[in-house]
Parts: C-alpha cells; structure tokens; sequence
C-alpha cells in the first residue's frame, strides 16, 4: 500500500488564519469565489448539473459515517418541478468521540456555508436548514451571525450575486437527541415532530422534509464541495487514500497529549495519527482505539500494525471509518468499564421507537452493569453476544447495530478481560 | 396478472398490497403488534418479520432467469422484512414462520425483547384472554426468559381522561393509540413521551384524554395499557357471550358487539364495517349498555286510581283492547317510534290499520350539534328512515302535538315524547295514554297503561341508519320468556362450550320481564279477533319485503351475509351530516 503523503499536507477546512469566521477575512482569502464561479461562470459550469457531475467526480465520500459518495447522493434527486426543495445539513454531531464539525462552526463558517449554497445550486434547492445540536449553543448563535453576514453581503437571498438562483438559509438547534442525527429522524425534528426515524423507502430525496425531496448532508462533507469547485475533482481525488480520498478532520480524543481535532488527507496510519496528538498520555503503552466514533468496533493495539484512517484498510481488520473521532485507550483503559459506558450512552439516546433497540439497549446495559459490578457470570457474556444479534439489522435506523457492535467487537476482542472479571467472582464464592 | 410466492405457493392479486394484509386476506398469519389496517403502518414492533425475495426476470425476455439447474434465481434482501409496510411486487418471493427458521428465530427473540420490561400481570390484566401479546407469545414467543435483571418501572393506574387508564408498564410503544388520535380522531390528543424503554403514551401537561372516540384507543390496545375506567376489573373475557348488534342510540347505525355475563350487558365494542364504521365507534354509544341493563320496565303497569300498580299480561291487553273498542276511531292517535326497529313499527302498524284506526304518525328525533361529521349524526334516533320507508307519516313537533291534542286515547310506541317535550305532561292530563315502553321515563310516568317491549339486545331486529342502510340486531340478553341454552341464534360464550354446569350462573333478576311487541299485537289481535301471527322479526321482514316495496329484497339472511343493505332513500329526507 502506498503512504500517503500527510506530512506535507496544508489544511484547507482549518488553515491557519486568523478571525476567519468573519466573512471579510473569509473573502479576503478567497472566499466565495467557488460561489462566484458556479453561479456567474457559465463557461466552466453548464449549469446545476456539471456542478453535480464535478462533485460526484471527486468522490467525496460522506463524513458523517456512512461514506456514501456526495455527488451521486445529490444525482437521485428528482428533477425539479418548481415546489420547494430542501438540503438538510447535518450538525448533530453526537456520536461519542466526534467533535470535527464544531471547529468549522467555530473557525471556518464560510466554507461551508458556501459548500451548501454551491449545493443548493446544484440540486436547484430553495431552502437550506443547518440542523445544530443544542448543547452547541456557543456555535449556533456563531453560525447565525455568520449566516446574517452573508444575508447582508448578498450570498444569501434573492438572486444571488445577480443571478437567478435564490435561496434561504435557516439554523435550527436540536434539543439533546442523538437519534436526531440519523437523516429521517433529523428531518421529522426539523418539521417539528418527535425524533423518530422514518421508514425507508420512500427516501428523502422522494420524499423528505413535509414530504418534498431533500438532501441530507454532513457538514464536512459540504465543506469539503468549496475546495473541489475551487480546485477541481482531480485535486480532491489525488487527495489521501485513493478509494476515500480528500481531507478528513480527525477528531482525536482519549489518552493521547494533545487531543483535539487535526485536518489531514485520509489515509494516515493509525499509528501516526496518534503520534500527530502528541503521541500516547504518560508514556503510557496503547491498549486500542476505535477508530470513528463509539459505535465502530474497536481495535485493539496488536491489530494496528499497517492500518490506515480510510474505510478499506479499517475494513480488514473489522471496523470502519465512521466519523473519524478516534478514541485512544492506553493500558490502564478497563475495558469492561469503557463497553458499559457506551452501553449506557445508547440505552439512554435508543428513541424507543423499535422493540429490539428499546429493549435490547437497556437489557445490554444492565448486564454489563451487573459484570462490571463483579456480579456477571460468564454465560452474561454469550447472552450479550446473542442479544446483539437479536438487535442487529431488525430495527428501522441503524443505532440498534450502533448500539450492538460496540458491545459484540469488544467482548470478541477482550474476551479474557470479561471473563476475568466474571471468574473473579466465582473464585469469592467459592 | 402480477403474481408471488407464498411460502411456496403461488398467489395473484391486482393493485396494491400491503404484504402482511395479503398474508392475512388469505387466511394464513403472520404476527404483528403495531399494525391496524385502518391506520398507517409505522413498522415499529418489528414483529411481523418474514424472508422476502424477488425472482430475477430477464430484461429481453421479460422470462423468469434459471440457473445451470434449472431452477429460478432469487434475488433475497439483504435483511429480514417487516411485512406490513412491504408492498407486493410482481414476482416477489415470502418465506413466513411457517417455513423459514430464521424469520421463526427472528420472531422469537423480538418477543422475548418485548417481553422483559412487560410486567406479565395477565392474572390481574383486563386485556387477558384477548390479548394479543398474551396470544402471539404462546404462538410464536420463547418458552421462557433470559432476563434476570429488574424491570423498568413506569406510571401505573394514571387516569389519562375521564373513561381511560394506563399502565405504562404494560405498553410496548406500538402508538397504535397515539396514531388514532393523529389520523382517526384528530385530536392529537396522545404522544409518546420520553426515550427508549422508559417511553409510553401520555396527553400534554395538564390536558385530559377527552376525546370524543378515546375508548378505541383501548380496543386498539394489543396490551392491558388501555384499559376502559368503566369496564376495568368488571369481567374476564372468557366469561362474556359476544354479539353482534347495532348502536341504537345514534342514526349512524354503528355496528356494535354487545357483551353480556349473566344477562347483564357489560360493554360494547365496535364491530367492523367498511360502509358505516370501519373499526370504530363513540364513546357516547359505548355508555348505552346501561339502557339494557338499568331502569327497565318489568311487567306492565296501568293507572289505577291516579296509582300505579304492576299488572298482569292479560289485563293489560285487554285494557288496551276495551279502550281502542269503546274510543271513536277518530279520536285515536297512534304514534310509531323511530326509535323503534322497522319490524316492531310494522307489526303496530299492521294491527291498527286492520282495526281502520288513523295510520300511524311520527316525528323524527333531531338533536342539533350531537352530529360531529364523523360516527354521529344530528338524528338520535336508529330508524327514522325504517319510519319514512314503511310509509309513515311524518309530522314536525307541533303538528303530532296538535293531533295529539285532538286525541282521546293515545298509544305511543317506544318514544319519550314528554321527555324530549313533544307534549307536556298537561296535555296527556285528560286522555287515555298507553304506552309501549323499553325503559322509566317521565312519558311512561304519566301513562295510564304500560307494556313492557324487549330492547334491541332483547330481540333480532332490524334499524335503517340516516344513510338508509339498513341492518339487524342479536338476542344478546335473555328476557323471563326466552332462554339461551334453546335459542340456536343467541352466542354461544367459552363458558357455554367449555365451561361445567358450576360456572356459569343465572341470576333472574337480571332477566327483564316483557316481550317483543309482535308478540303483543298477536295477543291485541287475538283479542280483537283479528288474525295475526307474528313469529319472529325474520319472518315479519319477509312479510315486509313482500308488502312493502321500499323493503324489497330485505331479508335477514341477505343482511346477515352483506352485513346490513343499503336501500334508495330520497336524499332531502337523509339527516346524515
């Protein structure tokens, strides 16, 4: 496998500029002028559909988890017929261990914003929401006057820099839901409704915000569109890995020196990740990491050797991408403590609408709580790993296999530590 | 025609289907919790799992593909299947419980999830024995549990508005109920409160469940969690006798089936029919089974000397006889009841135009604002239109008070014509009032003579609705001259079939002591010398279908088998609203 070239890579989401969430210190350093290009530059863009075409070139593959090509996602959208249609951008980010789309509320709201718009565009869209998580209370109100400042500076509105294209942008904050951030149930919250995911089909670009087509993407992702309409798909591709290829922020956290996020191509070993922040707390020895976010199985550090941040080398050794929030475990890590963490984290956000998520989350907590508690013996261990197959792939969202794969990986890869803690118990006994 | 596979039998069909419906329609099963085929299916349960799969046809040939064997090539889902919100495509392959382990398994684990944090009170639940968790876990569920930690504990006995109660515990968060306020009633008056396994339903802070149709809610309930405040720990299912009838408290006519243990008429459900109903009724008819029960009319009363004393049979007929003899026939008023079925209408009316008195005269009973658009119209009464078909006259409420006023004797079938004030008590001072009467009522207070009549749930007959359908009631209830063990039309309950001579019990004061009002105008002809015999309300319909046209082709087995016939009525005279 060829590295990737990582240490000579310049950020592009986050540079290094100073107070670049004001907007004139944005267009002063270029902003804007993909924005420019796609509505005024009818040479380089046949209109909306070649913006598509570029975007699905690049390859951006969804930075919210899934990894699904951005310009094709768009491509389903059917053809306008003058009703509204929406792009739903999704800030919820909740998922334990990923904090990389509030550092672009915080440092670069522009790229995004003018991502989104370049989308709106391209799909012919006519109301953009940014669905924030409400505890990003700070970055909300960031994001509104960002926002406003491209109201006042003519990039958002009614024809915009003088075209034909119009659009609104509005920003609407979650209230502490993770299960807002799955697409459907995100789109329910936005109409005002409990969030509960829909079932699928129809999908959203059929049938989504009050039943008109819509487009979900990350806020990442839409970031990322500024730069490929700036420098071109081949730019974005000849990026990082060559399957998953463009920057990624990685959102590193746990026992490292510095955790924090870090924009770097995809594609960067695991290894050197961690060593970017700072290398491991203490001197301490790696125990494991998962990769993006808790609900992709974890590794453990034996497995490590090799593997780099994109989805098909995670693949190999059984995890994925995900969101890229990596959590590092040094060797003092318990990792019956860390699964029950988790266990209980999607016990508590399961939104209770399918029997096998809102059931099995809470069964899977309290057993684990009872091991962890040296109270489990280790037939609790098999039960668990029955039950994540009894939840797996039988719910109408995916946090139900959210929720499973934690608790399956981890006991699969630290079986001896569970059964441990379980025999110590048998042994007092006894 | 587009064609799919069944557990490997081959089916048809046109238009759409919901799999699961179809499964159903064709008599096979298939779990399901959250399902109800009159609301939208949200999949929620996750219950009603099944194995799909399409055959692969040949874009050029439109052919069925085959592999090197000869067998045709299925292109299966990558995951199980809910059923009830898959459509039935052309060519697509199910695999049910019956035939693929894995759905079995995969039905069996979704139980013992729902299972764990259900409080398996069925001992003490009103919903045992109709249950549909209770049913589908001895079908299909795990023969015990595996979860051996505490149970999520939730509100318990919370009266969610004056006729419903919740246990949350017991709820498995279909949102059956919740929906039917959202896409039924329209009330929105339900929502599912908190996350995970510590959600159920609830109404908004300080709002009471007051909807007009709640009590569904508590039949759509497949768990104890609904439970009817008014029914609650009255009785086991087991212990009821179900029967069909028709709501005769409103002209919309919903059927209903009415409940019954030990002669006493417990609840009222509704009963499905896709022209008048669908899966619903009000809460305002689901109270009349009181009206069967309380402040009936047992054996006939006359005045004597400003008193009233109980009378017997005879007398009373013959009172009745010498009056109609020694009154000028001018002088009588006989006044038909739309609250009365068509049957009973015909017989009085049959009697008196026999005797030439003046032919019977009625006024509908109209109670404006009780119409909601929906399962109540303005009309309250079941049989306006039976009136109007059978060729009655109908007088507004002065003008039948007028010709009561010219009136010395007075004979009123079934209708409170003092309560609902038609005429004052003052009017009716000076003439001979006899009334036929189901219940006390200020009008058979004041009457000289009273003669107890069977209710609808007394006696098999039938009641055209505001739309001019028109439908037929059971013997759900025993009267002092009946009996269920002979009576092969009455229901036959667990208890009948299965139960010893030691649990099923009669109390005879349940049993009311009247008799249907054929069988009294048989006596008052009998009397009179006129020759009537009247058997039963079928034979009395096909002697209506026969004499009047409006009622041709009306019999209770054509009823019976389309539940209920719609006749022509003419549009002005329809009070649905």
């Amino acid at each position: 496998m060829s590295t990737v070239d990582w240490k000579n890579y310049t950020p592009v989401l986050l540079p290094d500029i100073k107070d670049l969430h004001k907007i004139d210190v944005y267009t002063k350093n270029g902003g804007y002028k993909a924005l420019k290009s796609v509505l005024t530059d009818k040479k380089k863009w046949e209109g909306p559909k070649a913006v598509v075409e570029e975007v699905k070139k690049a390859n951006i593959r969804g930075r919210g988890g899934a990894g699904f090509n951005a310009g094709l996602k768009w491509s389903f959208m059917p053809p306008a017929d003058g009703g509204p249609r929406y792009l739903a951008c999704n800030g919820d980010e909740s998922e334990p261990g990923t904090f990389k789309d509030r550092k672009i509320f915080e440092y670069n709201p522009h790229v995004f914003i003018e991502g989104a718009l370049i989308a709106a565009y391209a799909m012919e869209i006519t109301t953009i929401y940014v669905y924030i998580r409400g505890e990003y209370k700070t970055y909300i109100d960031m994001m509104e006057k960002a926002i406003s400042d491209a109201y006042d500076k003519g990039y958002i509105g009614k024809n915009i820099l003088g075209s034909k294209f119009s659009v609104d942008f509005y920003v609407h904050s979650g209230a502490g839901a993770y299960i807002c951030g799955e697409e459907t149930s995100m789109l329910e919250s936005l109409e005002g409704k409990r969030g509960y995911p829909r079932v699928k089909p129809p999908f959203p670009a059929q049938k989504g915000l009050w039943g008109r087509p819509t487009t979900i993407n990350n806020i990442e992702t839409l970031s990322h569109v500024t730069g490929v309409i700036n420098n071109g798909a081949e730019w974005f591709s000849s990026i990082g890995a060559p399957t998953h290829p463009g920057p990624v922020l990685y959102g590193i956290s746990g026992h490292v020196n510095n955790p924090g996020v870090y924009e770097l191509p995809s594609g960067v070993p695991v290894l050197d990740l961690i060593e970017v922040a700072g290398g491991m707390r203490n001197g301490k020895k790696l125990k494991a990491v998962i990769p993006g976010g808790s609900s992709t199985p974890v590794l453990r550090a034996d497995q490590l050797d090799g593997i780099t941040m994109d989805s098909d080398s995670l693949r190999t050794v059984g995890s994925m991408l995900g969101t890229a929030g990596m959590v590092v475990m040094d060797e003092d890590t318990d990792m019956v403590d860390v699964l029950w963490r988790i266990a209980h984290f999607y016990h508590h956000e399961s939104c209770g609408q399918c029997t096998p998520c809102r059931e099995g989350t809470g069964w899977l907590e309290k057993i684990l709580l009872k091991i962890k508690n040296g109270d489990g013996e280790v037939r609790d261990l098999d039960l668990l790993l029955d039950l994540t197959t009894q939840m797996e792939g039988r719910t109408i969202c995916a946090l139900a296999d959210a929720a499973a794969w934690p608790v399956r990986f981890t006991i699969n890869r630290f079986r001896d530590e569970f059964e441990a803690r379980c025999i110590k118990k048998a042994h007092a006994v006894a | 025609m587009p064609e799919i596979f069944i557990d490997g039998h081959r089916y048809e069909f046109e238009g759409e289907h919901k799999v699961l419906q179809f499964i159903q329609d064709l008599g096979k099963e298939v779990p399901f919790f959250c399902y109800h085929p009159s609301m939208t299916a949200p999949a929620n349960c996750r219950q009603c799992m099944v194995k799909a799969g399409q055959y692969m046809k040949s874009r050029e040939t439109g052919e069925y593909e085959v592999d090197e064997n000869g067998d045709r090539v299925i292109r299966w889902f990558p995951k199980l299947q809910t059923s009830c919100n898959l459509m039935a495509a052309d060519g697509m392959v199910i695999l049910t419980q019956e035939t693929d382990e894995q759905v079995k398994r995969a039905q069996k684990d979704n139980l013992e999830l729902i299972l764990i944090n259900h409080p398996l009170d069925c001992p003490i639940c009103d919903q045992a024995g109709e249950c549909p968790l209770q049913i589908q876990t001895y079908k299909y569920g795990p023969e015990g549990s595996r979860f051996e930690v505490k149970k999520v504990h939730k509100p318990k006995r919370v009266q969610l508005g004056p006729r419903v109660v919740l246990d949350a515990e017991r709820c498995i968060n279909c949102t059956r109920c919740t929906r039917f306020t959202q896409e039924i009633s329209k009330t929105h008056q339900l929502t599912i409160t908190s996350r995970g396994d510590k959600n159920y339903p609830t109404t908004a802070p300080g709002r009471e469940f007051d909807d007009p149709y709640s009590l569904n809610t508590v039949d759509i309930c497949p768990v104890g969690a609904l439970t009817s405040a008014d029914f609650r720990f009255k009785a086991r299912v087991w212990e009821m006798n179900q029967t069909p009838s028709i709501d005769i408290t409103n002209g919309k006519g919903t059927n209903i089936d009415l409940w019954t243990r030990d002669n006493l008429i417990l609840r009222v459900t509704p009963r499905f029919n896709s022209e008048v109903n669908d899966h619903w009724m009000p809460d305002a008819g689901r109270e009349a089974y009181k009206i069967f029960n309380e402040n009936r009319i047992s054996r006939p009363q006359q005045k004597l000397d400003g008193e009233k004393v109980l009378s017997s049979w005879n007398n009373a007929i013959a009172t009745l006889g010498e009056q109609i003899e020694d009154t000028d026939n001018a002088k009588i008023v006989v006044i038909a009841s739309p609250h009365a079925s068509v049957e009973e209408n015909y017989a009085l009316s049959k009697y008196t135009n026999l005797l030439r008195l003046n032919a019977p005269v009625f006024t509908s009973h109209i109670e404006e604002g009780t119409g909601d658009g929906f399962l109540l119209s303005d009309d309250v009464a079941p049989n306006t239109n039976g009136c109007r078909l059978l060729g009655f006259k109908e007088l507004d409420k002065s003008a039948i008070s007028k010709e009561i006023q010219k009136a010395e004797l007075v004979i009123i079938l079934n209708d409170n014509l003092v309560d609902r004030s038609v005429v004052s008590a003052d009017q009716l001072k000076d003439k001979f009032v006899a009334v036929f009467a189901t219940n006390n009522s200020e009008t058979a207070e004041i009457a000289d003579l009273v003669i107890p009549i069977t209710t609808a749930a007394e006696h098999a007959a039938s009641y055209v609705n505001v739309d001019g359908r028109i439908q037929r009631t059971y013997r759900a209830k025993e009267t002092k001259y009946t009996n269920r063990r002979i009576d092969l039309e009455m229901s036959e309950g667990r208890l009948d079939r299965y139960g010893t001579n030691f649990d099923n019990w009669v109390t005879e004061d349940n049993k009311i002591d009247c008799m249907p009002m054929w069988e009294i105008v048989n006596n008052l002809a009998d009397a009179a010398g006129l020759d009537i015999n009247f058997k039963d309300g079928r034979e009395i319909m096909d002697e209506i279908a026969s004499s009047v046209s409006n009622f041709s082709g009306v019999s209770f087995a054509a009823m019976d088998e389309q539940a209920g016939i719609q006749l022509s009525i003419k549009k002005e005279t329809s009070t649905s609203k």
